[in-house]
């Protein structure tokens, strides 16, 4: 063997290697399946302006711009769904904690799977075209699990945001890496696992972290080069704000304002490692040109001592102009969190009742304090908050050294789980967690990009936890049904034209309810937790309903790797 | 996907090429004699001389990177470790981490924990949220490293040291190990060593 055979061996033995099974997690199917290519036509941006009418495709991540997770399709409705049944099982590769919400091109679905791994399928067989199992580096920093929550079309191109803090793009047809760029560095606690929103060629994505002390951002990058356009930091050199001292709803917080005041003067402004991730999808406002995000929580998560200040936009609603990512208005819901009780499910644009009755656009979104804050999208203001969804008591007790016990737990209230809306009936319909919780404090320096949580949130091992599915009237604030579930409830939901919402539980049901009274009317068991969003898309003149069935990390629900879909006899 | 077939094919090529040419790849002679010095602890076979010695064959690359990279920092205390770790760059650190990754985790033969006890260490997983990232059985991911079958002595003194800090590279554990009854704590590492 000559030196350059050697060389060449080198490299191609260390690449088999590199290829080779990277996770305990990955469970091999049959590594022999042929690759095919996905027939399908390059996706424009008429497509995606109206996907919220498109009864065969499932284009964005919760169905439309505005978010909605309303599917326009009426065949399987309330008289029809009782004979729902299974039209494909497909497993994937990975079993571990599945968030994907599956996109439907011309009867071509995109999944993902925890650990960044994409699948093109027959989305009428369930049969693989191609499988995009993409080389992690070795650095990974995350919390809640490996997970992904899929990927968008544009033109010929499938985007992805991956764990190791890359966005790659992905020849639709083929599944090749057409390019790929670095978002940030893992070392220093970014990662990735919210789907990309594409628009007008540019491709939105924000960023995990908010557990590790980094700065927060929401980009766009150009969709054909993958080259930067711009960058928001999600945390304002100026972070202190106005001293709030209540939260949305007018509840005290406790904050010791002259603490703060004192820790200002000795450190400076926080902002370099105030965390502030973005979890979810913006929505995008295509007659004004803005989108609407909610940026999570800040670092360290339960030690307010070390960031004083309201600690911007950790926690709020924030608009910003789609071409130049320029600051447009926030709402902050909890100023100086010292809870996780922050805001990462995604926000919706939908027309409110605004305080005087008139039918204004809005933009709500469903908070892990259990409410449903409905917002006037002109300024981002408050109009109304709901009914709580959840119990909460001791609210906002601060976090001790020995723990302190608060309603709802750190998890929620809503988590990062969509929710659904009717706007005919102007419903919104969410999940949420019952976990209670202690509250406990711990004082640490930054920890060059590890885990820094500034304590801990630990759940209350003699207090019974739940869940439950509710739908709440976002022009009155009040609660039209409820159904309680037995464990708490993450994942995602999905409001049809045929009357009915879509949504699953960690035992493995998946269910549909009337979304008039939350009646149920079907369900089937996954024998995995079914904590991801539902799709739904039409192909052969027949409707279909979509979840994964993968379980959860965050929540510990039993794991799995199937993609279920389903369609009437 | 269709590169599968082609995957298994040119690992056979290559790696019986290599095998009946005796040609060993330079890269892995650099890091055979990088790692030569590990062995002396971690064990020859991958079981660790001491069972206060951590096993790092099999564990996660992103961790055993970490860790190298925090003992040549310092903020990792170890007097063995440090100097050892002082001489390497990063790209030594990773493909040091990558080359153990890829050996076969060794079974210490550690005894599984009575229902009880295992009863008593899920209770205590389920209020701090330890598969969170350690994930289902224990597992590791990236930087964070496999908990399953690693030797119950390194547990218990890993754990203590994160309690006191002394293992400071890491608050966040101690935070969570901080809020966890030492009872549970102890039925945890039990349960860990017998997976």
């Amino acid at each position: 063997m000559n030196s350059y055979s050697i060389a060449y061996a080198t490299l191609l033995g260390l690449g088999c290697l590199l290829a080779g099974p990277s996770s305990a997690q990955e469970v091999k199917q049959d590594p022999w399946s042929p690759s095919r290519e996905a027939k399908i036509s390059p996706v424009t941006q008429a497509q995606l302006d109206s996907a919220d009418k498109n009864t065969a495709n499932f284009l964005l991540t919760n169905g439309n711009y505005a978010q909605t997770r309303f599917h326009p399709a009426r065949q399987v409705n309330r008289d029809t769904v009782k004979n729902l049944h299974v039209a494909w099982i497909f497993q994937t590769d990975v079993k571990e904690s599945m968030e994907t919400s599956p996109i439907v091109v011309d009867g071509v679905m995109f999944v993902t799977t925890s650990f960044s791994h994409v699948y093109a399928l027959d989305a009428k067989t369930g049969q693989q075209l191609w499988h995009y199992n993409h080389k992690m580096a070795p650095v990974t920093t995350f919390c809640c699990g490996p997970n992904n929550r899929g990927v968008q079309v544009l033109g010929d191109l499938v985007y992805l945001a991956t764990l190791d803090a890359k966005l790659v793009a992905l020849n639709a047809k083929t599944g090749d890496v057409v390019w790929k760029t670095d978002i940030a560095d893992p070392e220093l606690g970014y990662s990735e696992t919210m789907a990309p929103t594409v628009v007008k060629d540019k491709v939105l994505i924000g960023t995990n972290g908010g557990e590790y002390g980094i700065r927060g951002f929401l980009r766009a990058y150009d969709a054909k080069t993958g080259k930067l356009v711009w960058n928001f930091d999600t945390v304002p050199e100026k972070s202190v704000g106005v001293w709030a001292t209540k939260d949305a709803t007018g509840r005290d917080m406790h904050r010791d304002i002259a603490a703060e005041k004192a820790q200002l003067a000795k450190s400076g402004d926080p902002y370099a490692k105030l965390g502030g991730g973005v979890w979810q999808n913006p929505a995008v406002d295509l007659a004004t040109n803005r989108i609407y995000f909610v940026v999570g929580n800040p670092s360290p998560d339960l030690d307010g001592a070390v960031r004083p200040g309201d600690n911007l936009y950790t926690d709020s609603l924030v608009a910003l102009d789609l071409d130049t990512g320029k600051y447009v208005c926030h709402f902050q819901y909890i100023a100086h969190d010292v809870w996780d009780l922050d805001a990462v499910s995604p926000a919706v644009l939908v027309n409110v009742r605004s305080k005087d009755g008139k039918s204004i656009p809005g933009v709500i979104h469903a908070g892990k304090t259990g409410h449903i804050y409905v917002h006037d999208r002109k300024d981002c203001s408050l109009i109304r908050f709901s009914e709580a969804m959840v119990p909460q008591e001791n609210m906002w007790v601060l976090p001790t050294k020995e723990g302190a016990r608060m309603l709802p737990g750190a998890n929620g209230g809503v988590e990062w789980s969509p929710i659904a809306t009717d706007p005919d009936q102007g419903l919104a319909y969410a999940i949420n967690l019952h976990q209670p919780m202690h509250y406990r404090v711990e004082n640490s320096a930054y920890p060059n990009g590890k885990l820094w949580l500034g304590g801990a949130f630990t759940a209350i091992a003699d207090e019974k936890q739940s869940g439950n599915i509710t739908a709440v009237n976002y022009d009155t604030g009040k609660i039209k049904w409820q159904v309680k579930t037995p464990e708490p409830m993450i994942g995602g939901i999905l409001a049809t034209a045929g009357g009915l919402v879509f949504t699953g539980e960690g035992n493995g049901k998946f269910a549909a309810y009337n979304s008039s009274t939350g009646k149920e009317l079907w369900s089937f068991h996954a024998g995995a937790g079914v904590n991801a969003p539902p799709s739904s898309y039409m192909v052969g003149g027949k409707q279909y309903i979509v979840v994964g069935a993968g379980g959860n990390t965050q929540v510990n629900f039993r794991r799995g790797n199937n993609i279920v879909a389903f369609t009437l006899d | 996907m269709g590169g599968k077939p082609v995957w298994f094919i040119a690992c056979g090529v290559v790696f019986a090429a290599l095998s009946s040419a005796n040609v060993r790849p330079a890269l892995a002679q650099t890091i055979a004699e990088k790692v030569e010095v590990c062995a002396g602890c971690h064990g020859q076979g991958g079981k660790p001389i001491d069972p206060m010695t951590p096993i790092i064959w099999g564990q996660q690359s992103g961790y055993i990177y970490i860790q190298l990279r925090d003992f040549k920092r310092g903020d990792r205390k170890n007097e063995i470790m440090r100097p050892i770790a002082a001489s390497f760059e990063k790209e030594d650190m990773l493909a040091i981490a990558e080359y153990f990754s890829n050996k076969p985790w060794p079974d210490l033969g550690q005894a599984r924990s009575p229902k009880d006890v295992a009863e008593r260490a899920l209770r205590a997983e389920h209020s701090v949220g330890c598969t969170g990232c350690h994930l289902d059985h224990f597992q590791g991911s990236g930087t964070v490293p496999r908990l399953a079958g690693q030797s119950r002595e390194y547990l218990t003194k890993t754990i203590a040291d994160f309690r006191t800090r002394a293992r400071g590279n890491n608050p966040g554990m101690s935070d969570l190990m901080l809020a966890t009854p030492t009872d549970d704590l102890a039925a945890l590492e039990d349960y860990l060593a017998g997976l």
